[in-house]
């Protein structure tokens, strides 16, 4: 490639690389993230604990442990928008064994509930409401399991909504009030113009 | 008290402190407001009251106004009470006509964000204080003499260098030592950082030293029974603990004449009875009569009577020396000494509380006291690293450091325990050194190593190879197959997990207060921090004292600390404790009870409320009358609040000076 400064690569390779920290950082997104998640984010020490006992970590790029360096700065954007952020599986190994005594799971869980505000959150999450609100599971039985569950001397639906369908309002009626379902639908609609 | 009274006349000095105080409290109004106090003739304020021109301040007023009592408004008593007595005392002042007002500690500081309460309450504290020292008298210290002796309780290397340091410098010392023989855990060790001499080889003729000096007195397996008395004047009574050998010295006084242990081990090489050795933490037998390891001092077998079975083959063996007894009970012996230093030490935490590290669970996991024994030529091993598992040769080891220490769970401990970096550079170099091609793998959240020439050993471990991986140990997994251990962990620094097979994981777990020493700690009045190690008086100014006069601090009992600083501190310690015993007398407080004759009924219900036994009824012109020993009593008052018939008198805190504090408080000034 000829050495050039036309080359859009180039341009983006030129770019200040500085975190500025008085610029990037918001420092009510600690104090934010502190009120939902009622953890001390801000006593992490980076020892990396969380991220070594993550299920999650090995199979993917989500570190847990640069969530919580980023709320310690107030990293609101790159927090927020990082795609990482729904690939906790909220097991709470890393809760269990910090050794600061921080959840880092609520935080995680705190960080959600702020993107949701400003309408980050992918596709699947948002599809999983919708199946909440018509079935009242995440995951819905399906004819395998209901096979699966025959065979094994079962019932064919477990003792949830699949039996109770008449508690499916009951659910509804608390999505509702959060308007999850109202949300999940106008976001999903917006994405498929 | 008969003598004459002059009208008071106080004089109040206001401090700044700097900002300290000044940074808060309106220090001119309330200068000019002491001013306007019952019998204040003089108010005056400076930056720093402590200064020689601060202290001049007071000497001068004294003279100048023909002042009866010092007020000072500033830190607080612990820092500089000393200091202004002297000074009143200098002006011509008996020194116990002096009063502080501690507008400091608190006040300023913990009143910072509110400079206007702060001021108001400093002008309160200013007024009481004024109104006692306008009532206040002239006082004597006592002198009591102190013995020419000592005592040091825990004969690890810390034990051993005060216990030296004192009978060097020609004090009868007492080293009391609950094991069977001195050295602590540094005889455990192999070689010390970050020299890495032997570490037996430089104890050892500590050790020595310590059992055949004229000047100390060795009691090991020996425990501290009870505490009486007070500085200058402990009595201490020493449960000596059946051992079942006689020494030579306690054969001969015995009428055995060349008898007594000699330590040729034919008894133990008779004794049937084998149980592990906690000395090697139970990877090497021993007999039911038993040493350590072969430099014990003094070198006398010791029976362990749970285990024994008293067949009495050892003392057939034993034969003419006749040094066994198997009937031996525990004896006691109180020793009277004029100072004592506690020097007890620490044990490991029991790292198998962090269950996700798997001590205990997994083979190969294993202790760094552990690994020291393992690695050390006079270890159960032969100096050779084996695994637990199947005694092959380790050739991939990870540490994992702070393990339970820096910890906020509950779980572990909060503080750094502070030799583990250090120990485990070293044992990084030593596998290194003794095993070619092994290679160490520290999981580490910082390396500190902070002491002289400590950075420079972390250079030379890193140059003769060991791999950092920065990033806490998240959990350990065994190979059920292979007994290889699956280090999980973050290297925060590529920000990539780690998952990385070893033959042999070591834990830098943390250290914590010596088990059952609460109750030692207690008899000789020690209070303990946070996290249970010994408390100093001061952190900064006093580190050795503790607030018991007269005991002192060496060593690990404190707080974590290597073998330099403990062999500092205790010579520190050593210093201490000498001075009032090279002084022969000490003063004592003049705070305590008096007994107004004319007013004690001699009911004697004083006696039993008082904490100290400093009480008891005598015969005074025909008529019972309370007695204060007054070296016993401490001044705390218990038993002046409690006389029925107001007959016990406080010195410094006498009925009128606090009620006189009362009203100032309550009624403003207007008295
Ligand atoms: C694995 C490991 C490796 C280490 N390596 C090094 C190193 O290379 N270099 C270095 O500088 N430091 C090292 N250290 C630190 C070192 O062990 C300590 O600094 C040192 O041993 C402290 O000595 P001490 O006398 O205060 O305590 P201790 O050695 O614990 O001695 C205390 C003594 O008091 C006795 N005692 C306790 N309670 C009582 C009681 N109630 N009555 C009578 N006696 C009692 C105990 O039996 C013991 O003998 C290491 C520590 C560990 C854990
Ligand atoms: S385990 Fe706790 S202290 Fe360690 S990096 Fe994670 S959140 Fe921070
Ligand atoms: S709770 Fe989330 S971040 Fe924590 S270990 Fe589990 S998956 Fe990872
Ligand atoms: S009497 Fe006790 S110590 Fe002696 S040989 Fe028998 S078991 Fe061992
Ligand atoms: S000395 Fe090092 S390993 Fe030990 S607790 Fe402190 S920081 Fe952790």
């Amino acid at each position: 490639m000829a050495k050039g400064y036309n080359d859009p690569a180039m341009e983006e390779k030129f770019q200040d690389r500085y975190f500025h920290a008085t610029t990037e950082s918001n420092p009510e997104f600690i104090k934010e993230v502190e009120r939902l998640g009622r953890t001390p984010a801000h006593m992490c020490f980076q020892c990396g604990t969380c991220t070594g006992s993550c299920p999650s970590a090995p199979r993917s790029s989500y570190r847990i442990r640069k969530f919580m360096r980023r709320a310690v700065l107030g990293l609101e954007r790159e927090a927020l928008t990082d795609p990482d952020l729904w690939l906790c599986t909220t097991c709470y190994s890393c809760s269990d064994r910090c050794p600061r005594d921080i959840a880092p799971t609520d935080v995680i869980m705190a960080m959600r509930n702020l993107a949701f505000k400003e309408d980050i959150v992918p596709r699947n999450f948002l599809k999983t409401i919708q199946l909440i609100y018509n079935t009242g599971h995440g995951v819905p039985n399906n004819d395998v399991n209901r096979a699966a569950r025959v065979k094994l001397g079962l019932e064919a639906e477990p003792e949830t909504t699949h039996k109770y369908p008449e508690f499916i309002p009951g659910i509804q009626k608390i999505l509702d009030h959060y308007h999850m379902k109202e949300n999940a639908d106008r976001i999903l609609s917006e994405g498929e113009q | 008290m008969a003598e004459e009274k002059k009208q008071p006349r106080i004089g109040v000095f206001v401090c700044h402190c700097g900002t300290n105080i000044a940074g808060t409290i309106d220090v001119e109004s309330v200068k000019d407001y002491a001013a306007t106090l019952p019998n204040v003739i003089v108010a005056d304020d400076y930056q720093y009251m402590c200064s020689t021109p601060g202290q001049a301040k007071i000497i001068d007023a004294i003279k100048d106004h023909d002042l009866t009592g010092i007020v000072v408004a500033a830190c607080t008593p612990r820092l500089h009470e000393p200091t202004f007595r002297t000074a009143t005392k200098e002006g011509g002042l008996n020194p116990f006509r002096f009063e502080m007002a501690n507008i400091r500690d608190q006040n300023s500081w913990v009143h910072m964000h509110d400079p206007e309460g702060a001021t108001a309450k400093a002008k309160d504290a200013i007024r009481i204080a004024a109104a006692k020292a306008s009532l206040l008298e002239d006082l004597y210290p006592k002198s009591v003499p102190v013995e020419h002796a000592a005592m040091v309780v825990g004969a690890g290397v810390g034990g051993i260098q005060a216990a030296l340091d004192l009978a060097n410098a020609g004090i009868k010392t007492y080293l009391v030592e609950k094991n069977p023989t001195v050295g602590g855990r540094m005889s455990q060790l192999d070689k010390t950082f970050p020299t890495l001499d032997c570490s037996q080889c430089i104890l050892t003729p500590k050790m020595v030293d310590v059992g055949r000096h004229p000047n100390i007195e060795l009691h090991t397996y020996t425990e501290v029974e009870s505490v009486d008395g007070y500085i200058g004047n402990f009595d201490i009574t020493l449960r000596k603990k059946a051992r079942g050998v006689m020494s030579q010295d306690e054969a001969t006084a015995k009428g055995i004449v060349g008898g007594g242990c000699n330590g040729c081990g034919d008894c133990a090489a008779a004794c049937p009875v084998i149980k592990p050795n906690p000395f090697e933490f139970g990877m090497a037998p021993r007999k039911a009569i038993y040493i350590f390891h072969p430099q014990v001092v003094p070198l006398v077998y010791t029976i362990d009577f749970d285990a024994c079975v008293k067949c009495g083959l050892c003392v057939e063996a034993c034969g003419e020396k006749k040094a066994i007894d198997l009937e031996m009970t525990d004896t006691f012996e109180t020793v009277k000494v004029g100072t004592v230093i506690l020097s007890t030490g620490y044990d490991m935490f029991e790292i198998e509380k962090k269950r996700e590290w798997g001590y205990k669970q997994f083979d190969n996991v294993i202790t760094s006291l552990e690994f020291e024994r393992l690695i050390c030529a006079s270890g159960p091993t032969g100096g050779h690293l084996i695994r637990p598992s199947d005694g092959e040769t380790p050739m991939k080891v990870a540490f994992v450091l702070c393990a339970g220490s820096r910890d906020n769970t509950g779980v572990g401990k909060p503080y750094c325990s502070r030799f583990c970096c250090m120990y485990s550079l070293k044992h990084a170099h030593q596998i290194m050194e003794k095993i070619p091609g092994c290679q160490p793998y520290i999981f580490y959240m910082d390396i500190r190593s902070f002491g002289k020439m400590y950075e420079e050993f972390y250079y030379r471990i890193q140059n003769e190879g060991a791999k950092f991986i920065r990033g806490r140990v998240a959990n350990v997994l065994e190979d059920a197959k292979t007994k290889n251990l699956h280090v999980y962990a973050e290297d925060t620094l590529l920000g990539r997990p780690v998952d990385l097979e070893v033959d042999m994981v070591v834990l830098a777990a943390a250290v914590q207060p010596t088990e059952n020493i609460d109750p030692v700690r207690k008899m000789f009045g020690v209070s303990c921090s946070q996290d249970g190690w010994m408390l100093e008086a001061h952190p900064k100014l006093n580190p050795c004292g503790t607030t018991t006069a007269g005991v002192f601090l060496a060593g690990v009992c404190q707080g974590p600390k290597d073998i330099p600083d403990t062999v500092a501190q205790a010579e520190g310690a050593a210093s201490a404790a000498s001075i009032p015993i090279h002084t022969g007398k000490v003063e004592l407080e003049p705070y305590f009870a008096q007994c107004l004759e004319e007013k004690c009924a001699g009911c004697g219900m004083c006696i039993s409320q008082c904490p100290y036994s400093a009480l008891d009824l005598i015969e005074k012109d025909g008529k019972q009358v309370m007695h204060v020993t007054e070296a016993k009593c401490k001044g705390c008052g218990t038993c002046g609040g409690f006389c029925p018939g107001g007959a016990i008198y406080m010195q410094h805190f006498t009925t009128p000076q606090i009620v006189a504090q009362i009203d100032a408080f309550l009624l403003g000034g207007e008295q």
